[in-house]
């Protein structure tokens, strides 16, 4: 009896599965979508947009100081994951801004850092276990060697930060979505990053280009195991 | 680089890893992300955390790699491990170490399940009823002080495994405030009885053995492959050996009742009948007909057909070891536990040293060996003949306060000394401990200690290569448990309750050490370096170097005094000789709840989590038993059950059993899986030594109608893969020596 219904399930199966690709395989997704993530509530609101903000050139007390992300976020460019930053580094800014020593914030920053110890920050951003996704090596081909903004490279994932006080995850992670990006021909030297020639060949496994100019184009890598280690 | 204040600062600045834990491990509660089924992602729940304060080298997802010793037994190979985000992850072996020249056996690898083991005990302890409770350091150090108020010397007495380095100064200046001269040293597995004989025949316990520059080896049950002194070391000179010298491949010759790693490795393996190691190495004297004199006087009678008839071993294959023996020279003859293991184990050894001396080895492939300067670092030795002391002390009732460390007397004690009843009538006794293994089970106080890579210390190997070496160990992360401490830090502790004033200046071990070490800068080859340099260079090597004193090396192997004993009477009621199998990976015991050494296979049976009796096929096809029968092994002293396993490599006329299982304590990993063999072991002793008779127990085995499939990874019995064998095997007597080498 049962064995009689398996065929069938089988079948629907395939169909189904059939046309949800033929679905999806016309339209990628774009990597602009957004995804938002749950609103995380964190132990110290911190406020992304008055550090990393753009300046407010009437008023300097409301806008942002312009911080670059990697002041804080120091790991990213070293490192396959970002880390979070240590404490001692929001103290080393902080014991020197008597301003606003007494705000609420600042007050609870310093309790932990008198008891030494780790804010219990909440993740944001977490991916699956099975995927490795490496920072610096973004960090390498956008800012580096293409010289691209750092809040530009950084917020093709992360979005806007600079707009946000807590961050919230903005796009989806899952993985069509990282193909998105991977899967289109992007410009090999971005105007002003540095020409480098052998670029083409690591990054999609072609033959180097004879000369690399701004009309070159290659896409990620797209082996499975560049992220499934 | 890495110096030591940041070590230092990163034991001082607690977080919570655990939840460091979790960021890198698979979580428990999936959540569905879009696109993906079955993921881990934890947005917005979990929490990541941060240092408070991070050295630049500290990097998240990068390692940091800290140099440290091995403390898993006392070859004293060095360590190199991998840190990230706080965490050690993984060991491997310092290449500057002349030991082990950055490699590491299983056993060391396995140390990092010693430190995450989640066995450890984490508090201090004291015993309410059956149940231990919770107790403060101040309390169970108050405690110790309370109960040694008005206690005499002769009434404490301090068990403890083999311990060196600054470890064993600060002992011993511990027991002389205590004014005890009551510590026993006792090391369940050492070559006591060799060591021994090899005073007598070299002068000095443990020489040189220079395998690399030998061209044949003849091994009399010396595993030192697998457990033998300093097994990765001698693998090492072992691989120099199979090179050769000018190309010539060096040939081993394994001679023993059990075949070990060592002997599977071998070009020869012969099975000799047990305790008979003494008679070969004598027939082989006589029949290279090399010895003049005394000696020569004693082997006439040792002639190829008694030796034969005596050993086993065929007198073709004893013309054919002659002639390899004189043909290749040097050679390096070996004496193991399996020749050691007997009443009579002393006159083997003397028997094998005096082979060693007749091929004019001595000088060429046994050399003198290197020490450190300071003798009082040297390792403290001992084997039974100190627990036998200590267990007549404690039966008589002597001892108000006793304190055991690194041993685990209960499990390894031959179950004929009655250990435990005799243990339990000591007045107070305090366990440092690990794990609740079976010897802190039952003690009153209970101290937990940290693991080998949270602690400071040094470490002096016994078998020392080029030049003498002091290794430094020191924490590869901090503390995982907010309670447990250094032995140092124990031991300083206490010895201030005696000598407050001497001790004042050092706040803690690591003050101690860093104090001592620097102090004999000038002699540990720092003289002129600033101290904070010195120190931090120490560190980062994880081994000082010295020169060292080399002890002379004697050649006074002689005839006299050796008479071996008539061949053993077969005893009707216990047929068969119980060999206690001591493998790579378990050793003694003592790590057994590490579970990556039980799952790794024995090398030999591939046997996993469970004991087995190894009994050769012929004898089992006699009494009817087939592999997986669960039979019961019955000594004068007492019996255990378990599985047997056919094995060709075992003589007939032995059984063996490996040591080192059989816990019914210690933790999840250990307790419940196997047999101890040590349990039904006789109280037979080394005439010359005292030492126990490891190999002298006699069993006999009967079947009990119960029938196990044996867990292991090799295919059905006899090696057939579908049918056909894997490779076909010819017996040592068919082969032609002279066509092979
Ligand atoms: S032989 Fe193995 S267990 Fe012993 S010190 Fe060396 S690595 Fe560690």
């Amino acid at each position: 009896m049962y064995r009689f219904l398996r065929f069938p399930i089988l079948l629907v199966g395939l169909f189904l599965a059939a046309s949800s690709f033929a679905a999806n395989s016309s339209q990628p997704a774009l990597t602009t979508e957004d995804s938002l993530g749950p609103q995380v509530q964190q132990p110290i609101e911190f406020p992304h947009n008055r550090h990393a903000g753009l300046k407010d050139a009437s008023d300097p007390a409301k806008g942002g100081m312009e911080i670059n992300c990697q002041y804080c976020h120091t790991y990213a460019r070293r490192s396959a994951v970002a880390g979070i930053p240590p404490l001692q580094k929001c103290i080393g800014c902080h014991q020197n801004i008597e301003s606003v020593r007494n705000k609420p914030r600042i007050v609870e920053l310093f309790k932990y850092w008198d008891a030494k110890k780790a804010v219990p920050w909440k993740k944001v951003h977490d991916l699956p276990d099975f995927v490795r996704f490496n920072h610096e090596r973004h960090i390498k081909r956008f800012v580096e060697q293409q010289d691209r903004p750092v809040q530009e490279a950084c917020g093709y994932c992360h979005g806007d930060v600079k707009e946000m006080t807590v961050a919230r995850r903005q796009k989806s992670l899952a993985m069509g979505w990282c193909a998105s990006c991977h899967e289109k021909d992007h410009p090999v030297v971005a105007e002003g990053g540095t020409p480098i020639a052998g670029q083409a060949y690591w990054y999609s496994f072609q033959k180097p280009a004879a000369a690399v100019d701004a009309n070159t184009k290659a896409r990620g890598p797209n082996d499975c195991w560049q992220c499934h280690k | 680089m890495i110096d030591s204040g940041s070590v230092k600062q990163m034991a001082g600045h607690p977080f919570d890893r655990r939840d460091f834990l979790k960021v890198l491990g698979w979580s428990g509660a999936a959540v569905a992300l879009s696109g993906c089924g079955n993921t881990s992602v934890e947005d917005g729940r979990e929490t990541v955390v941060s240092y408070v304060e991070a050295n630049d080298y500290m990097v998240p997802g990068v390692g940091v790699y800290f140099n440290s010793t091995c403390a898993q037994c006392d070859a004293g190979c060095s360590i190199n491990g991998r840190v990230r985000e706080g965490r050690v992850l993984k060991l491997e072996g310092n290449p500057d170490s002349a030991i082990n020249k950055g490699r590491l056996c299983g056993l060391g690898q396995a140390g990092v399940q010693h430190h995450y083991n989640p066995d450890r005990v984490r508090e201090p302890l004291l015993r309410n009823g059956n149940k231990g409770e919770a107790i403060s350091w101040e309390k169970a150090y108050a405690l110790i002080a309370e109960k040694l108020a008005g206690v005499s010397g002769e009434e404490i007495a301090f068990l403890s495994g083999g311990v060196s380095g600054h470890l064993k100064v600060l002992l011993g200046n511990y027991l002389d405030s205590l004014g005890t001269k009551n510590h026993f040293v006792y090391e369940a597995i050492a070559p006591s009885v060799v060591r021994a004989a090899n005073l007598k025949a070299f002068g000095v316990e443990m020489p040189r053995y220079r395998f690399d520059k030998a061209q044949v080896v003849l091994s009399f049950g010396a595993d030192f492959l697998g457990s033998w002194v300093s097994p990765v070391h001698f693998s090492q000179q072992y691989a120099q050996f199979r090179k050769g010298v000018n190309g010539q491949r060096g040939v081993l010759i394994q001679v023993e009742s059990k075949m070990t790693l060592t002997g599977a490795n071998a070009d020869r393996w012969l099975a000799v009948k047990p305790g008979t190691e003494g008679v070969l190495a004598l027939g082989i004297i006589n029949a290279l007909g090399m010895a003049t004199g005394e000696v020569a006087e004693l082997v006439k009678g040792y002639d190829k057909a008694r030796v034969s008839r005596e050993t086993g071993v065929s007198t073709g294959q004893i013309d054919k070891i002659a002639a390899l023996l004189k043909l290749r020279s040097p050679s390096l003859v070996l004496a193991g536990n399996a020749a050691e293991g007997y009443a009579h184990g002393s006159q083997n050894a003397a028997a094998i040293n005096l082979l060693n001396q007749v091929l004019g080895n001595v000088g060429k492939t046994i050399e003198a060996p290197v020490s450190v300067p300071f003798p009082q670092m040297v390792p403290s030795k001992g084997n039974t003949v100190a627990l036998k002391n200590m267990n007549d002390g404690l039966a008589a009732g002597k001892y108000k306060v006793v304190f055991n460390f690194a041993a685990n007397p209960v499990f390894t004690a031959p179950g004929a000394f009655k250990f435990k009843d005799n243990f339990a009538k000591a007045g107070f006794k305090v366990a440092f401990a690990h794990y609740l293994d079976e010897t802190a089970l039952q003690a009153d106080l209970v101290l937990p200690l940290d693991s080998a890579l949270e602690d400071w210390g040094t470490q002096v190997p016994e078998y020392m290569t080029e030049g003498a070496q002091i290794n430094i160990q020191q924490p590869l992360m901090e503390r995982l448990h907010a309670n447990t401490r250094g032995m140092g830090d124990i031991l300083l502790g206490l010895i201030k309750q005696k000598k407050a004033d001497e001790y004042k200046g050092f706040e803690d071990y690591y003050a101690y050490l860093r104090g001592a070490v620097l102090q004999n800068k000038g002699a540990l080859g720092g003289g002129g370096v600033e101290d904070d340099t010195f120190w931090n260079d120490t560190l980062t090597q994880g081994i000082v170097k010295l020169a060292g004193t080399t002890t002379s090396l004697a050649a006074h192997a002689s005839a006299a005094g050796l008479v071996l004993p008539a061949a053993a009477e077969a005893d009707e009621h216990f047929p068969l000789h119980l060999i206690p199998g001591v493998t790579a990976s378990l050793r003694d015991g003592r790590h057994t709840n590490q579970p990556w050494l039980q799952e790794s296979p024995d090398p030999l049976t591939t046997i996993v989590w469970d004991s087995w009796v190894e009994i050769h096929p012929k004898k089992a096809a006699e009494l009817g038993i087939v592999e997986g029968d669960i039979v019961q092994v019955t000594s004068k002293t007492g019996s255990v059950k378990a599985q047997v396993y056919l094995f060709p490599g075992i003589h007939p006329e032995a059984i063996s059993i490996p040591v080192g299982r059989g816990h019914d304590a210690m933790g999840r990993y250990a307790k419940g899986y196997g047999v101890n063999p040590f349990q039904i072991m006789d109280a037979v002793f080394e005439a010359a030594t005292g030492e126990l008779a490891m190999h002298e127990t006699r069993v006999k085995i009967s079947k009990t109608g119960q029938r196990v499939l044996v867990v292991k990874d090799e295919g059905s019995a006899g090696a057939l893969q579908m049918g056909r064998k894997i490779a076909g095997r010819v017996s040592t007597d068919q082969v032609d020596l002279s066509k092979e080498v």
